[in-house]
């Protein structure tokens, strides 16, 4: 078949031939073209199956508020459904396939479903499948989804990439047509920054789509010079393929722009760009939508709206149909007969509702007035149509024009609700804006060219001003101001056939009606019971129509009706564009500690702690089990000596006149009192009285401290100090910066600890225990002057000290250490080894400091020094917080030493049932102890400290198991710290 | 006893590559100082412009020693970053932080923060895609910074002349900041079109 | 949204952490006889906003500065953004 109904040029490109297919067959089409005007130039009205009763639809409208035309776009991995073939691009070798039908598009298997109409009208999902209710989830929501629905996903990854970003304006005009081209010269003669988006790949909107002129000159003509006045502004930029998709708070505003939907294959470059577009003003123009009338069988492929039939003849050379009939209740839908047999197409009749002097003549057309369409006729496509004067016109294609509704939606995204203009029979904005918004052109009423043209200018004037900047002049454009008169006229009364409102989610005039008897009338029950403009078109055509009927049938105004809400996104954004490049390892940063290359070539495991990656273990040769490599790195380190990279732990530089004050009121335990070469662990609480965090803290000057802070809560303390540090004590002197990223720090740990590192360490700065005690720190040098700082503290319960080095050494160091502890037999140990000796040592961690426990909890009550006022410490004095029988960190070993113990299991007391009401307490932490060669754990259990040596039960049902336990210290090494002292 | 020794490396390795008409280029051989301020705080400006022969950037802006040596960061209203060059000069000397006094807080922040500059016709281009922050260059004017967040990543963004940005970010997600510049850069290239 | 930062202009609010109530500024003195009674309203009574509303945010992506900003909880309008360490200083505190 060829192009049967290309009639001339229009603004396409014919001198180019484009090859497509849809439904595998063979096509052309030209430049400039999108698929829905070359399926029409290649006579393919029928062109896919309806959402409910499988109904043959074909093209309506010719822009993105199409609800039949839905295809299948691609192939494979790249297939793309529920594509509205009106708004896309036509390039050489695109694939197109129809959707939701079973067999050919011709026929298909599940237009029984039309039959079937009766007992599927608006509220029958909630009547018809209520019972039994187990049937539910098994039969009827498999079956309503496998046949009613859209197009098919291809269930592969989206191979295609996408994109983000930032973009600043004065103001953001959004839509190209006759109102946004003139605010946007003005804007950009003025020298505001200005936006210009469209959703068209073309600039100019309906200028391309009409015969009106402007100056003389053909309205798509000045539309094209008008952009190329704008493209050479370095102040306005010009964004095409460009969707605003909603209004956001404050201005902000969110766009899709398609890169690369138009071109065969991407290149790998960004598909789409989703943009977050920051605009001090914005003019909305984003002209207005055709909406339809409902009357008998008007979802026939054929029946269009009058405004897209003449779209297709003057842009894209296409008629839609050899032989049109228009029927209409306004003076714009004349225009389509007009134009049309002006081009040479045979309009059959033009039939108007109103009783009223026909406003044009149209050569060879019958001319029927005060008369409405009540049926079409034709199997796959329209031949016939009745009307209400019981005459039939023959027609292959009928143009429908209900009036226009000005898109009004980025002007309710903040819940704004626009008011009924009787006059102009249409929803208009409200006086109540988001701010920073205003509104030009046909989408504030402006419906004529001349008074679009003119609302930009004097629309953009008043934003120039507002904004502070000189208007220039306006200039004067002498533009076509045609008539736009219209008399409501909803739906034909006379018809007996099913009328459609809603084309993509099927919703009839019937639907309505129940609707109404069943007590759903208010517009937002109207909509959920009859899913009236709840597709992927939000009833752009559909929904002014819907509910103007609902009106008349309980007897309110329009106004009274009123409308659903208007939500972003305006069309259908892409899931794929939301997410940008946050996908797969992209998903969020990875942070590597300074020795991550080191560990990475010596075959470290990797464990993701929050952003960090961090060495889990560094398994050896012959090692086959993770715990084969944890328990050697333990027993090597408390036998002689291991090295651990501790650098992800918070570290914050706390410097001023008034630090020691500073940190005894975050702390509750206190500082000030520390001596400078000194480091105490420390504890801090929330101002409930919970634990918050941990770590120590070393003085190295009068008025330098370093915190440490748990990995986990580095970048919340830091915070909390800054609020500490500006909302409560402004007048202490006191500074705060980060340095956790400066320093590279690895503990070293074990008898030999001191050994190795009196290698490293410059022989000035003396290590041993006299002058470098437990807790003691410094600023020293290594390896011949390097600056570095040693803290001799322990998390092991080893004779340990963490040393720290500049980041830019950290593998480096790594290596040096354990070339000076080759003799040692030094070993690297991992987040693994390391969780196992402070569990063996008793120490608090993340999994008790969980949000939930009190310093009493972990058995450091006692540091909450009531000397002074520290956050936290009124409040950690209430009563429930200290209860004789409240929970107390100790210990647990199974008393079958073969037994494996497990996190999360909870306490009772031996011969109680495991239930909630006898519920102790819960084990925390747990590990495989290779010093004390069995299980070991931490946990809470009410008044642990009087209970040591009673055997309770460890009850995990959700592992189905329980163990025998027996209360011991936490601290299962070491319990007096001999070893760390020594 | 074999000598131990140290090897430094910076958090790129001396990356450097070219993306069509803009290059992208890791920062050598410069230290980074946090300054902050004491609640007294006419001794330390004073002792700042003393030392450092510079005024004190309000936030936002940057300002230069009239030597060129120091260049001060105006990043908090109480705390700034200096950058001056850490590279050895002949006679085996390097630039320090000279002592200002009992009433600035310093901080050695030179391994904290990865450098890249990104300089080039594209570079305003590639940076949309991942900042939040007004670029055009009578609002973000020559001389001016920012800390902000590019790719949940803290980013600290100098304007330093036309079509050149320099950016701090921390050290251990380098590589991950390194991508995201990378990935921007590649993602504004022009494409021939081929239909 | 975007917030006015008094220092730094307009910044979007995905550079800022949100905390609450400004009145988390009037941190009690502990010293008092009823501290107990003042902590438990200082840190849990709150009133329930539909209006104007004093809030605390930091500018962590940003100069760390804690603002407070004054925004309608209806319309998310911001009219005044301050310093938060101004304002505490206005309040009295100071060391």
């Amino acid at each position: 078949m060829s192009q049967v109904n290309r009639i001339e040029q229009g603004l396409v490109d014919t001198n180019r031939e484009l090859k497509f297919t849809f439904n595998d067959k063979l096509y052309i089409a030209h430049p400039g073209d999108t698929l829905a005007s070359a399926l029409l130039a290649n006579g393919q009205r029928l062109v896919g199956r309806s959402f409910k009763y499988h109904r043959p639809r074909g093209i309506f409208s010719c822009g993105s508020e199409e609800p039949n035309a839905l295809v299948e776009l691609r192939r494979g991995a790249y297939l793309e459904p529920n594509t509205r073939a009106t708004v896309t691009e036509l390039f050489d070798g695109l694939q197109a396939r129809s959707q939701n039908h079973r067999g050919p598009l011709g026929f298909d298997l599940m237009g029984i479903n039309d039959l079937l109409s009766p007992f599927l009208s608006a509220g029958f999902y909630y009547k018809t499948f209520m019972w039994p209710k187990a049937f539910w989830e098994k039969l009827y929501e498999p079956v309503i989804r496998a046949s009613a629905g859209l197009g098919s996903l291809s269930g592969l990854p989206d191979p295609d990439s996408y994109d983000k970003g930032f973009l600043h304006a004065d103001i953001l005009i959004i839509g190209a047509g006759s109102a946004g081209l003139s605010a946007a010269l003005l804007a950009g003669e003025s020298g505001a920054r200005v936006i210009l988006a469209d959703e068209d790949f073309k600039l100019g909107g309906r200028l391309h789509a009409e015969t009106l002129q402007v100056d003389g000159k053909s309205g798509s003509q000045w539309a094209t010079s008008t952009v190329k006045t704008l493209s050479k502004m370095d102040n306005v930029r010009l964004m095409s393929r460009t969707t605003v998709y909603g209004a956001f708070d404050h201005g902000i505003y969110g766009a899709l722009e398609r890169k690369t939907d138009h071109l065969a294959s991407a290149h790998g470059m960004p598909r789409q760009v989703l943009w977050r577009i920051y605009a001090k003003r914005s003019i909305v123009c984003t002209g207005a939508t055709e909406r339809s009338i409902a009357f008998g069988n008007n979802d026939r492929p054929g029946v269009m709206l009058a405004g897209a039939v003449r779209a297709y003849a003057n842009r894209w050379g296409v008629t839609p149909g050899k032989r049109v009939a228009v029927f209409t209740n306004n003076d714009d839908g004349w225009r389509t007969a007009t134009d049309l047999v002006n081009k040479g197409v045979e309009v059959s009749a033009v039939i108007d509702s109103r009783s009223i002097e026909a406003p044009a003549s149209v050569a060879g057309a019958s001319i029927i007035m005060g008369t409405n369409v009540i049926d079409t006729m034709g199997r796959a496509g329209i031949h016939t149509i009745a009307l209400s004067n019981k005459q039939t016109i023959k027609c292959d294609c009928l143009a429908v024009s209900g009036g226009w509704n000005p898109n009004v939606h980025l002007t309710c995204h903040q819940r704004g609700r626009p008011s009924w203009n009787e006059k102009q029979a249409c929803f208009l904005p409200d006086g109540v804006l988001p701010p920073g918004m205003h509104v030009a052109g046909a989408a504030n009423g402006a419906l004529s060219l001349s008074s679009a043209i003119n609302s930009g200018f004097l629309v953009a004037t008043d934003v120039l001003q507002s904004l502070n900047l000189n208007a220039a002049k306006m200039p004067s454009v002498n533009a076509d101001d045609e008539s736009t008169n219209i008399e409501p006229f909803w739906h034909s009364k006379q018809s007996t056939k099913r009328c459609w409102i809603d084309l993509q989610n099927d919703v009839t005039t019937k639907d309505i009606v129940v609707s109404h008897q069943d007590g759903f009338r208010a517009v937002e029950h109207l909509k959920r019971y009859t899913t009236l403009g709840m597709a992927t078109d939000q009833g752009k055509t559909s929904n002014v129509l819907g509910l103007a009927i609902m009106a008349e049938h309980s007897g309110k105004s329009i106004q009274e009706t009123g409308t659903t809400i208007f939500r972003p996104p305006y069309s259908p954004v892409p899931i794929g564009a939301l997410a940008g490049r946050s996908r797969g390892k992209e998903f969020k940063p990875t942070r590597k500690t300074p020795s991550h290359d080191w560990a990475e070539a010596r075959g470290a495991v990797f464990v993701e702690t929050g952003n960090w990656l961090r060495a889990q273990w560094f398994p050896i040769e012959g090692e086959t089990h993770w715990r084969e490599s944890v328990d050697r790195e333990v027993l090597q380190t408390r036998n002689s000596v291991g090295i651990c990279d501790v650098s992800t732990l918070g570290k914050i530089d706390v410097q001023g006149k008034d630090a020691g004050e500073f940190l005894d009121r975050v702390y509750a335990n206190t500082f000030s009192t520390l001596a400078v070469g000194k480091v105490r662990y420390g504890i801090m609480l929330r101002e409930d009285g919970i634990l918050m965090d941990d770590g120590t803290t070393a003085r190295m000057g009068e008025h330098h401290y370093v915190m440490t802070t748990t990995t986990a809560n580095a970048v919340s303390v830091f915070r909390h100090l800054e609020f500490c540090r500006q909302c409560l004590w402004p007048g202490l002197d006191v500074q705060l910066i980060s340095a956790t990223e400066q320093w590279a720090q690895y503990a070293v740990a074990g008898p030999n600890a001191r050994k190795l590192l009196q290698k490293v360490v410059d022989p000035d700065f003396p290590i041993d225990n006299e002058n470098f005690p437990f807790m003691a720190c410094s600023d020293i040098t290594v390896c011949g002057g390097i600056g570095a700082r040693l803290f001799r503290i322990s998390f092991s319960g080893e004779l340990a000290y963490e040393i720290a080095v500049p980041t830019r050494y950290g593998n480096s160091i790594m290596e040096t250490l354990l070339q000076a502890g080759e003799e040692f037999d030094a070993v690297p140990y991992g987040t693994e080894a390391l969780g196992v000796m402070r569990v063996e040592k008793g120490h608090a961690a993340g999994n008790e400091l969980n949000g939930q426990t009190t310093a009493a909890n972990i058995g450091l009550g006692r540091m909450v020094s009531k000397k002074k006022d520290s956050i936290g410490n009124t409040l950690s004095e209430r009563e429930g917080m200290n209860r004789e029988n409240g929970l107390v960190l100790v210990g647990f070993k199974p008393v079958n030493s073969a037994s494996t113990l497990s996190a999360g299991a909870h306490f009772v007391t031996r011969g109680n049932a495991a239930t909630t009401e006898n519920d102790e307490g819960w084990m925390t932490s747990v590990a495989y102890s290779p010093t004390l060669e069995c299980s070991i754990g931490l946990g809470f259990i009410q008044r642990g400290q009087a209970r040591m040596g009673e055997i309770v039960e460890a009850a995990d049902p959700l592992r189905g198991k329980s163990t025998s336990v027996e209360i011991v210290s936490p601290h299962f090494i070491d319990p007096d710290g001999e070893r760390l002292r020594g | 006893m074999a000598e131990l020794t140290l090897k430094a490396q910076t958090p790129l390795r001396g990356y450097s590559n070219r993306f069509g008409d803009t290059r992208l280029s890791e920062l050598s051989d410069t230290a980074i100082y946090s300054i902050g301020l004491a609640l007294e705080t006419a001794p330390a400006l004073k002792a700042i412009k003393n030392s450092l022969g510079t005024d004190w950037p309000e936030p936002g802006k940057s300002a230069s020693s009239t030597d060129g040596v120091y260049r001060l960061l105006g990043l908090q209203a109480d705390q700034v970053f200096v950058l001056f060059s850490a590279a050895t000069a002949s006679d085996g000397q390097s630039q320090q932080l000279p002592n200002l006094g009992q009433n600035t807080y310093t901080t050695d922040q030179s391994d904290s923060w990865a450098g890249l500059y990104i300089e080039g016709l594209s570079a305003v281009a590639a940076l949309e895609r991942i900042c939040p922050i007004d670029l055009h260059s009578s609002v973000f004017e020559i001389g001016r910074v920012t800390r902000t967040s590019m790719e949940h990543l803290a980013v600290i963004i100098l304007h330093e002349a036309e079509n050149r940005y320099l950016l701090l970010s921390p050290t251990s997600s380098a590589q991950s900041f390194l991508h995201a510049l990378e990935t921007s850069l590649q993602n504004v290239i022009p494409i021939p079109i081929d239909n | 949204m975007i917030i006015n930062h008094p220092l730094l202009g307009p910044r979007d609010a995905a550079e800022f952490v949100y905390l609450g109530d400004a009145s988390l500024i009037n941190r009690p003195d502990s010293a008092t006889s009823n501290a107990a009674e003042q902590f438990y309203e200082y840190l849990y009574l709150r009133d329930n906003v539909a209006g104007e509303m004093r809030e605390l945010w930091y500018h962590e992506q940003g100069d760390r500065s804690w603002l407070v900003v004054t925004r309608n909880t209806l319309t998310h309008e911001i009219s005044n953004v301050e310093l938060a360490r101004d304002v505490a200083r206005a309040q009295g505190r100071n060391r």
